[in-house]
C-alpha cells in the first residue's frame, strides 16, 4: 500500500451557524486520480479552498507529505506541490496567455526581487526550458496558437483550459481540480481527462477531482468520494459507487 | 531673465518628476498598489538631504541616505496597509503624507518647521552663471534618472515584474499559484519609495530651500496625472507623462505673467489639470502609450517560433 500523499482527518469550516465543511476525513494516495462528486451545495469547493489554505480549518488537520499544512499560506502550500485550478477561471487578464503559464511555474529564480536584477543570465536560461514546458502544455490544450495573445481575448472554454494548464505548469505533486470538464464541449471534456490520464501514468502526478460530469469521472477514476451537507456519505471504487443506493439519493434526489 | 534658463529649469523639472513618476508607475502602473502619499516619500527624502547636508555631509551620501530612509519609510507604512484593499490603501496613505506635512511644520527642529531652510547646492562652482548651474543639475539629475530607469525597466522585464502584474490583476490567483503577495507589495513599495526619495533629495538640492507647502497633496496628484496620462505600466509613458505635464505646468506658469485674468492664475491651472484628468479618463482611459509588454529572451524565441510556423503555413 502507497503512502497517504494528501491526509485529511476530522476537518470542519463553517461560516457563522452553517457548517459547509463537517467533519471530513479522507486520504489520497500518490500516482491515482480521486474523485469527489456532490449536489451543489454540499461542500466541495469549500473542501477544496480549506485544503489550499484559502480558508483556515475551524476543526481538525490537514497532512500533505506527513507535513502539517492546515496553518500554512497558500503561497507556502503551493511551495509544497499542492496546486489547484479555481472552478470559475481565475486569469490574469492582461497578461499574455504565456505569462500565465509562466508566472505559475514553480521555483522560478527571476521570482526574486534581487535574482530578476542581478541573475538574469540564471533566470533567462531557466525560463527557455519553463516556456518549452509551457507551450508542450498548450498544445495539449490547443492554446499554442494564442500563446502570446491576452487572456483577455480568449472564449469561456479557452480560459478554463488555461486555468488548468496554469496548474499543470506549476509541474504538481497533486493536482486540484474544480469541474475541469464543465463548459468546454464533450469531445473536449474527454481529451481534458485523457491527458489527466496521460499525466499520471508517465509523471506520476497525483489528481483530486470535483466533477459533475459523472461519465467522465467515473471512467478515470480510481476512487471516489460523495459529499452531502457538507460530510463524505459515500466512498468506493467508481463502479461500487455507481451501484450503491444512497449515492442515488444524494445525488440525484431519489 | 535669460529665456534659456528658463528652459533649463524646464528640464531639471522634468528630470525630476521623471524620476517620480517612474516610482509612481513601478507602484501603480505594475504593481496596482493606489499610492496616493507619493509626496511623503519625496518630503522625506528632501529633508533628509537637508539636515545631512547641513552638517557637511557629501551631496551623494546625502541622495543615497535619503533614498534608503524613504524605503524604510516606505517598507513600515507598508506593513499595515498590506492587507488593505486598494481603496483603502489610497485613503490611508494620503493621510499618512498630510499628517507627515503638518508635524514637520510644527517642529521647528525638523528643518525648520514652518519657516523652512536653506539647501546647499549638491555641486556648486564658484562665479558659475546661472546657466551652468541648471546645466550641471541637469547633468546630476539625469544621471539619476537614467539610473532609475534602468533598474525600473529591467524589473519589470523580468519575472518578478510578471509577478507584479499578476498580482495587481488577481491576488488570490497570484497567492494560490505560490506569490507572497505581502512580500512582494512591500518590496515594490519600499523601491517605490527610495527612487521618490532621491527625487526629493535632488529636488531639495536644486531650489536650494525646503518649507512644508512645498509639499502638498497636489504634488502627489501631478505625479498620478504624469502616470495616467503617459500610460500606466509603461516606464517610456511615466517619463513621456512627465514632460508633457511639466510643460503645461511651466507653460501656464510663464503664460500667466501675460495675462489679465479675473481669477488667481494658480487656480486657473488647478482647473486645467482637472479638465486634463477628465479628458484622457474620457477619450484615453489607457494613457497615450499602450502598457508594454513583459519581455525576456523565452517570450522572443517564442514570438519568433510562432512567426517561423505562421510564414509556414501560408
Amino acid at each position: 500500500m502507497k503512502e497517504e500523499l494528501l491526509k485529511i482527518r476530522e476537518v470542519s469550516k463553517h461560516f457563522g451557524g452553517v457548517y459547509a465543511v463537517n467533519g471530513v476525513s479522507l486520504g489520497i494516495r500518490s500516482g491515482s486520480i480521486w474523485g469527489l462528486v456532490g449536489p451543489n451545495g454540499s461542500g466541495k469547493t469549500t473542501l477544496f479552498d480549506t485544503i489550499l489554505g484559502l480558508h483556515r480549518p475551524d476543526e481538525g488537520a490537514i497532512y500533505f507529505n506527513s507535513t502539517c499544512i492546515s496553518h500554512l499560506a497558500p503561497h507556502q502550500i503551493y511551495a509544497l506541490g499542492l496546486v489547484s485550478a479555481f472552478q470559475i477561471p481565475r486569469l490574469f487578464q492582461g497578461l499574455s496567455v504565456l505569462d500565465n503559464m509562466l508566472v505559475a511555474a514553480r521555483g522560478h529564480q527571476g521570482d526574486g526581487f534581487l535574482n530578476s536584477l542581478f541573475l538574469r543570465g540564471g533566470w533567462q536560461r531557466q525560463e527557455v526550458e519553463f516556456a518549452d514546458r509551457a507551450m508542450e502544455i498548450l498544445e495539449l490544450l490547443e492554446l499554442d496558437r494564442l500563446a502570446l495573445s491576452p487572456a483577455s481575448e480568449l472564449s469561456g472554454g479557452q480560459r478554463k483550459l488555461l486555468e488548468i494548464g496554469r496548474g499543470l505548469m506549476a509541474s504538481p505533486t497533486l493536482l486540484l481540480l474544480d469541474e475541469p470538464a464543465a463548459g468546454v464541449n464533450p469531445n473536449l471534456g474527454r481529451r481534458i481527462f485523457d491527458g489527466i490520464e496521460n499525466l499520471r501514468r508517465e509523471e506520476g502526478l497525483s489528481f483530486f477531482i470535483i466533477e459533475h460530469r459523472l461519465e467522465l469521472l467515473f471512467d478515470f477514476a480510481h476512487w471516489v468520494y460523495v459529499m452531502d451537507k457538507g460530510k463524505i456519505v459515500v466512498q468506493g471504487k467508481p463502479q461500487d459507487v455507481a451501484r450503491n443506493p444512497e449515492f442515488y439519493q444524494v445525488y440525484l434526489g431519489e | 531673465m535669460d529665456p534659456l534658463v528658463y528652459v533649463l529649469d524646464l528640464i531639471v523639472f522634468i528630470g525630476i518628476f521623471g524620476i517620480m513618476s517612474l516610482s509612481l508607475n513601478l507602484e501603480f502602473g505594475f504593481a496596482g498598489l493606489a499610492n496616493f502619499g507619493k509626496v511623503a516619500f519625496f518630503l522625506v527624502g528632501a529633508y533628509t538631504y537637508a539636515i545631512l547636508s547641513e552638517i557637511g555631509v557629501p551631496f551623494y551620501f546625502c541622495l543615497i541616505t535619503g533614498a534608503l530612509i524613504s524605503a524604510m519609510v516606505g517598507f513600515l507604512v507598508s506593513l499595515p496597509t498590506l492587507r488593505l484593499r486598494e481603496d483603502y490603501l489610497a485613503i490611508v496613505i494620503l493621510t499618512f503624507g498630510e499628517i507627515l506635512r503638518v508635524v514637520v511644520k510644527s517642529e521647528r527642529w525638523i528643518g525648520g518647521g514652518v519657516w523652512g531652510m536653506a539647501v546647499s547646492p549638491a555641486i556648486s562652482i564658484a562665479g558659475a552663471s546661472a546657466r551652468v548651474g541648471a546645466l550641471v543639475n541637469i547633468g546630476l539629475v539625469y544621471l539619476c534618472l537614467v539610473i532609475c530607469f534602468l533598474v525600473v525597466q529591467l524589473l519589470t522585464n523580468s519575472p518578478y515584474g510578471r509577478v507584479m502584474r499578476a498580482i495587481r490583476e488577481d491576488e488570490i490567483a497570484a497567492e494560490v499559484l505560490g506569490k507572497d503577495r505581502a512580500k512582494y507589495r512591500a518590496q515594490v513599495f519600499a523601491l517605490g519609495s527610495a527612487i521618490a526619495g532621491l527625487a526629493g533629495g535632488l529636488y531639495a538640492q536644486y531650489i536650494q530651500f525646503i518649507d512644508p507647502y512645498m509639499f502638498m497633496p497636489m504634488v502627489t496628484f501631478t505625479v498620478w496625472i504624469m502616470v495616467i496620462l503617459g500610460g500606466p505600466a509603461n516606464n517610456w509613458g511615466a517619463l513621456l507623462g512627465a514632460a508633457l505635464v511639466m510643460l503645461f505646468d511651466r507653460g501656464t506658469t510663464i503664460a500667466k505673467d501675460y495675462l489679465a485674468l479675473a481669477i488667481d492664475p494658480i487656480n486657473l491651472q488647478y482647473i486645467l489639470f482637472g479638465v486634463l484628468i477628465i479628458l484622457i479618463l474620457l477619450y484615453r482611459p489607457q494613457g497615450l502609450l499602450r502598457e508594454s509588454k513583459v519581455k525576456t529572451k523565452a517570450i522572443d524565441r517564442v514570438g519568433h517560433e510562432r512567426r517561423a510556423t505562421k510564414n509556414k503555413g501560408s
